[in-house]
C-alpha cells in the first residue's frame, strides 16, 4: 500500500497516510481533489468497487469527516479516502457518476447528517426517516432524549427516584435535634 | 471442463448430513439469534441501583424505583430499573453502560398482554419466562463505555523520597484530573458513605468542567479540611463507588485534592464569603484538631464568637503531630487552618486546659464549650521491661518529630503494632536513620497475619519499598535488657490466634517459636486513649460515661448541658469522621444558642 501511496503522490497532492493493516490503509485528501483521485484509482489502480461512504461529526472542530472506502478485488485491498468538510452548510461534490450506488449513500448522509451533494439523483427523497421534520439525527448536537420526550407521549403513572436523594432519605437524612 | 467441476455436484451431497441453518418448524419455533437483543434480564444480586442505565437511555424508557425487600445500604441505593416497553427500542445502551454487568438481554421477543401497563416491568423483580434464558445480548467483556482503569497518580520512587520528608504523592495535573473525572457517572452512591456526605459527583463535575471555583464552594459546603482530606482521607466513599464493580473506583480523594490545589488561598476565602452578623454568643473549643476546628468554622460562620484553646504550638491536632509530613505537608494543613481563622476564629496556642485555664472558668465565661481533645496518650503493652526509657510510644515520638525536637535516633529499632500509626512511625524513623547513619534497620512486628493486617495495603506496600522489615503473627513477650540496663531488643512468640470463640481479645502463642528482634529502641504503636485529666475530679464525677468514654447524645452533647464533645475522644476513627462530628455539634450548639420561634 505504501508503494501505491508513493505512486499516487507523484500525480496528486495528498494528505496523511495511515497504514492500518497490510490490506487496509487510509489517505486524507482535500475535497476538491477527491473526484479526480477516485476516478484514477477506479480506472488505473483497480479499485473498482465502492464499499461504503460514511460520515463522522467532529462537532468540536466544526467539521464533518467523509470516508470513501474502495476495494481492489484482484489484490484484496481496501483503501479509505478521508475528506474533511465544513460542518456549516455542509456540501460535497457527488460521485454518483463514478459509482451509481453512491447516490444511495449520499441520500442517506443527506438525511442523517444534513450534508448536501448537489446533482445527486433523488437526494431529497426520504431514505428511512419518513416524514422527519427535526434536525438530522446523526448530528452530534441532536438531542435524542429531548426529541423522544417531545415526540412520544408519556404513559401516565410513571415516577422515578434519584439514587442519592433516596439514600439520604433512607440512610441519614437530617433527623433534627433529639 | 476441469475434474472438480464434474465432481462438485457430488461434494454438495456431504451437506446432507450437516445440521441445517434454517429452522425446521418456522411456524411454531422461532428462537431469536444467539446475540439477539430481546427482553431485558437483571441480576438482583449484582445490580446496585446506580441509575446509570436510566441516565443513558435515549428514549426515557427507564425509571428507578424502590423494590420490596431490597433496602438501601452502603453502595446500593436499593432502587431498581423499571423499563417501559412502550418506549424502549432495544438499542442495548443500558446493557452496554451497566456499571455492574447485572443488566443483560435474553433472545426472547414474544410477549402478549391485553393490559398495556404490564409492559412496564422491573426485570429481575417481576418474574418472566425468559429470566433464565441462556442466550441473548451481553456486553463484550472488553467493550466498556467507561474506562475501567484509574488514572495513575504520579508518586516519588523510594530512592527519591527515602532520605527526606517530602510529599510522596504529586497530585494530578489538569489533564489527568479531567480524564479521571470523566470516569464518574454521577450516580451519587458514594455520598451516603462519606461521613460528611460531601457533594462528590457535583465536585467531580466541577473538575470535568474545569470550574475550580465552583468546586471549592462545593467542598466548603461540607468540609473545611479539603487540603487534609484530599491527601490523607481514609476514602471509605471509594468502597461504595459504582465504578469499583467492573474496574477501579473513581479516585475521589485525589480529585478533591486537585480542586483545592488549583485555587489560591485568598481566592478560597473570597469564595466562601463573610460570616453572618455577630450573635453575641461565645463558644469555647478545646483542641484545634479537625473536630474542634470544623465546629469552630461552622459556628464562626453563623456569627458566634469562637475561641479555641490548643495545648500545642500549632493547630491540626493529630493531622500535624501524628501524620508524617511525607503524607501531609504542613503548608497544606496551614492553608486549611488559615481559611478557618479568616472566619474570625481565634486560636489560643500553648494553652492547655486543665493547667493554664480550668473547665470551670470556661463554663463560666462561655455560652457553650466543646471538648475535642482527641486521643493523645499512647497505650502500653505492659510487657516486662516496657517501662524502660528507650521503650517509647509512637504518638509521643511523632509529636517530637513534628515539633522539631532532637531525637536520639537509634541505629536499630523495633515497632510493635500493625496499624497505620505503626507504619507512620516506622517510616518516619527509617528516614531519620538514613539521614543519620546511611542505613535503615527497622523491624515491625504485628499480631495479625498478613491477610488480616490493620494497616492500609498502600501503607504496607510503601513500607516494604522503604526497607521496613515487616513480621506478621508475632506477639510481644518482653523487652530484653542486659545487666547494665541497656535495651537489646524485643522478644516475641508466634501468634496462633488473636481472638477467642466469643471474639474477645485473647491472643494464644507458641512459646517454642521464640525470636529476639534487635533494637536499641522499642516503639509501642498499639492504640491511643484520651487524656481526660483536664476535666478535674468534680466534673469527671458529674459527667456520664460509657465504657471509659464520655457519654454523648446523637448530637454530641454530654450529660452537662453546656458541654459538647466531638472527634476521636468520643467517636473516631479518622479525620473525615472528626469533621462530620464537628458539623454535628456546631448544628446542635447553634440550635441551643438560637432562641427557637414559638411553635404552635
Ligand atoms: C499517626 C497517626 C496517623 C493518622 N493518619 C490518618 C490518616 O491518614 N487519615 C485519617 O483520616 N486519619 C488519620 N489519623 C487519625 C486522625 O488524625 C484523627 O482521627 C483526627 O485528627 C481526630 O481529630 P480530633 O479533632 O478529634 O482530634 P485531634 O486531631 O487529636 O486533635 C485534638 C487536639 O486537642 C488538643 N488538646 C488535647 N488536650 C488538650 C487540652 N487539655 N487543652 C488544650 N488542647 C488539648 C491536642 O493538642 C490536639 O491538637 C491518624 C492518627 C494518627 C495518630
Ligand atoms: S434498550 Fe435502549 S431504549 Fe431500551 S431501556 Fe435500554 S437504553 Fe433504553
Ligand atoms: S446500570 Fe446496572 S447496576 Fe446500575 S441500576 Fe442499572 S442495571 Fe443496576
Ligand atoms: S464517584 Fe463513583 S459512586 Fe460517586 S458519583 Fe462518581 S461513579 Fe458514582
Amino acid at each position: 500500500m505504501q508503494q501505491l501511496y508513493d505512486t499516487l503522490t507523484q500525480r496528486f497532492s495528498l494528505g496523511e497516510f495511515t497504514r492500518q493493516r497490510a490490506d487496509l490503509a487510509f489517505i486524507t485528501v482535500e475535497a476538491v481533489r477527491l473526484h479526480a483521485l477516485l476516478r484514477h484509482l477506479r480506472d488505473q489502480e483497480g479499485f473498482t468497487h465502492l464499499v461504503l461512504l460514511t460520515a463522522v461529526d467532529w462537532l468540536e472542530d466544526g467539521q464533518f469527516q467523509l470516508t470513501y472506502l474502495i476495494n481492489n478485488r484482484a489484490k484484496c485491498q481496501d483503501l479509505g479516502l478521508r475528506v474533511m468538510i465544513a460542518r456549516d452548510n455542509a456540501s460535497m461534490e457527488s460521485i454518483h457518476d463514478l459509482w451509481a450506488a453512491a447516490a444511495t449513500y449520499q441520500r442517506e448522509l443527506r438525511e442523517m447528517f444534513g450534508i448536501d451533494f448537489p446533482g445527486s439523483p433523488r437526494l431529497m427523497d426520504d431514505f428511512i426517516l419518513e416524514g422527519w421534520n427535526a434536525a438530522p439525527p446523526y448530528r452530534r448536537d441532536f438531542d435524542t432524549l429531548e426529541y423522544s420526550r417531545a415526540t412520544y407521549r408519556e404513559r401516565p403513572g410513571r415516577e422515578t427516584r434519584d439514587p442519592a436523594a433516596h439514600m439520604k432519605q433512607q440512610l441519614y437524612g437530617d433527623k433534627g435535634d433529639v | 471442463m476441469s475434474i472438480s467441476d464434474v465432481l462438485s455436484p457430488f461434494t454438495a451431497w456431504k451437506n446432507l448430513f450437516r445440521d441445517p441453518v434454517t429452522i425446521k418448524d418456522p411456524l411454531n419455533e422461532r428462537p431469536g439469534a444467539a446475540r439477539y437483543r430481546g427482553f431485558h434480564k437483571n441480576d438482583m444480586d449484582k445490580c446496585i441501583g446506580c441509575g446509570t442505565c436510566e441516565t443513558i437511555c435515549q428514549n426515557g424508557a427507564i425509571d428507578m424505583l424502590p423494590v420490596e425487600g431490597i433496602p438501601a445500604v452502603q453502595g446500593d441505593s436499593g432502587l431498581r430499573p423499571r423499563i417501559d416497553y412502550g418506549r424502549c427500542c432495544w438499542c442495548a445502551l443500558c446493557v452496554d453502560v451497566c456499571m455492574t454487568g447485572s443488566l443483560t438481554m435474553s433472545n426472547e421477543y414474544k410477549w402478549v398482554e391485553s393490559d398495556p401497563d404490564l409492559f412496564r416491568f422491573t426485570p429481575g423483580v417481576d418474574k418472566k419466562y425468559w429470566d433464565n434464558a441462556e442466550l441473548g445480548y451481553q456486553r463484550h467483556d472488553e467493550k466498556h463505555l467507561m474506562p475501567v482503569a484509574r488514572e495513575e497518580m504520579p508518586e516519588l520512587h523510594p530512592e527519591a523520597r527515602l532520605d527526606s520528608f517530602v510529599e510522596i504523592v504529586q497530585g494530578y495535573n489538569i489533564e489527568q484530573a479531567k480524564l479521571e473525572a470523566d470516569r464518574c457517572v454521577s450516580c451519587g452512591l458514594c455520598i451516603a458513605t462519606c461521613p460528611a456526605h460531601m457533594a462528590i459527583p457535583d465536585y467531580i463535575k466541577a473538575v470535568r468542567d474545569g470550574d475550580y471555583e465552583r468546586g471549592v464552594q462545593l467542598l466548603y459546603e461540607t468540609n473545611p479540611f479539603s487540603q487534609v482530606c484530599g491527601r490523607v482521607c481514609t476514602h471509605c466513599c471509594e468502597d461504595s463507588c459504582a465504578a469499583r464493580h467492573e474496574g477501579d473506583p473513581i479516585a475521589i480523594r485525589w480529585l478533591k485534592r486537585h480542586i483545592i490545589d488549583q485555587v489560591p488561598q485568598e481566592k478560597v476565602i473570597e469564595l466562601i464569603g463573610k460570616p453572618a452578623a455577630p450573635t453575641g454568643k461565645k463558644v469555647a473549643i478545646i483542641g484545634a484538631g479537625p473536630a474542634g476546628l470544623t465546629a469552630a468554622f461552622d459556628l464562626a460562620r453563623l456569627g458566634h464568637a469562637v475561641t479555641v484553646y490548643e495545648a500545642q504550638a500549632a493547630g491540626g491536632g493529630m493531622t500535624r503531630y501524628g501524620i508524617p509530613e511525607y503524607r501531609l505537608p504542613y503548608n497544606a494543613l496551614d492553608r486549611d487552618i488559615a481559611v478557618i481563622t479568616a472566619m474570625g476564629v481565634e486560636i489560643k496556642y500553648n494553652q492547655r486546659v486543665g493547667t493554664d485555664i480550668t473547665m470551670q472558668q470556661l463554663e463560666a465565661d462561655y455560652d457553650a464549650v466543646v471538648l475535642a481533645i482527641g486521643l493523645h496518650q499512647g497505650r502500653s503493652t505492659r510487657i516486662p521491661g516496657s517501662d524502660h526509657p528507650q521503650v517509647r510510644k509512637a504518638v509521643d515520638l511523632l509529636r517530637q518529630i513534628t515539633a522539631g525536637e532532637t531525637i536520639d535516633v537509634p541505629k536499630s529499632m523495633v515497632v510493635i503494632g500493625g496499624g497505620n500509626v505503626a507504619m507512620d512511625i516506622a517510616r518516619s524513623m527509617a528516614r531519620l536513620q538514613l539521614q543519620h547513619y546511611g542505613e535503615i534497620r527497622v523491624t515491625l512486628t504485628a499480631l495479625e497475619d498478613k491477610a488480616h493486617f490493620l494497616a492500609d495495603p498502600v501503607e504496607i506496600k510503601e513500607s516494604l519499598e522503604e526497607q521496613i522489615n515487616i513480621l506478621d503473627s508475632r506477639g510481644p513477650q518482653a523487652c530484653v535488657i542486659d545487666d547494665n540496663g541497656k535495651l537489646l531488643g524485643l522478644k516475641t512468640w508466634k501468634v496462633l490466634s488473636i481472638f477467642d470463640a466469643e471474639r474477645r481479645f485473647a491472643p494464644k502463642y507458641d512459646p517454642a517459636d521464640e525470636q529476639i528482634h534487635e533494637g536499641e529502641m522499642i516503639v509501642e504503636a498499639i492504640g491511643q486513649m484520651a487524656d481526660v485529666s483536664l476535666l478535674g475530679d468534680a466534673l469527671t464525677e458529674k459527667l456520664e460515661w460509657n465504657r471509659g468514654r464520655i457519654q454523648i447524645d446523637p448530637n454530641g452533647r454530654t450529660s452537662e448541658n453546656w458541654l459538647w464533645s466531638a472527634g476521636d475522644c468520643v467517636k473516631g476513627p479518622d479525620v473525615i469522621n472528626a469533621v462530620a462530628d464537628g458539623h454535628r455539634v456546631a448544628t446542635s450548639i447553634h440550635r441551643a444558642l438560637t432562641p427557637q420561634e414559638a411553635t404552635a
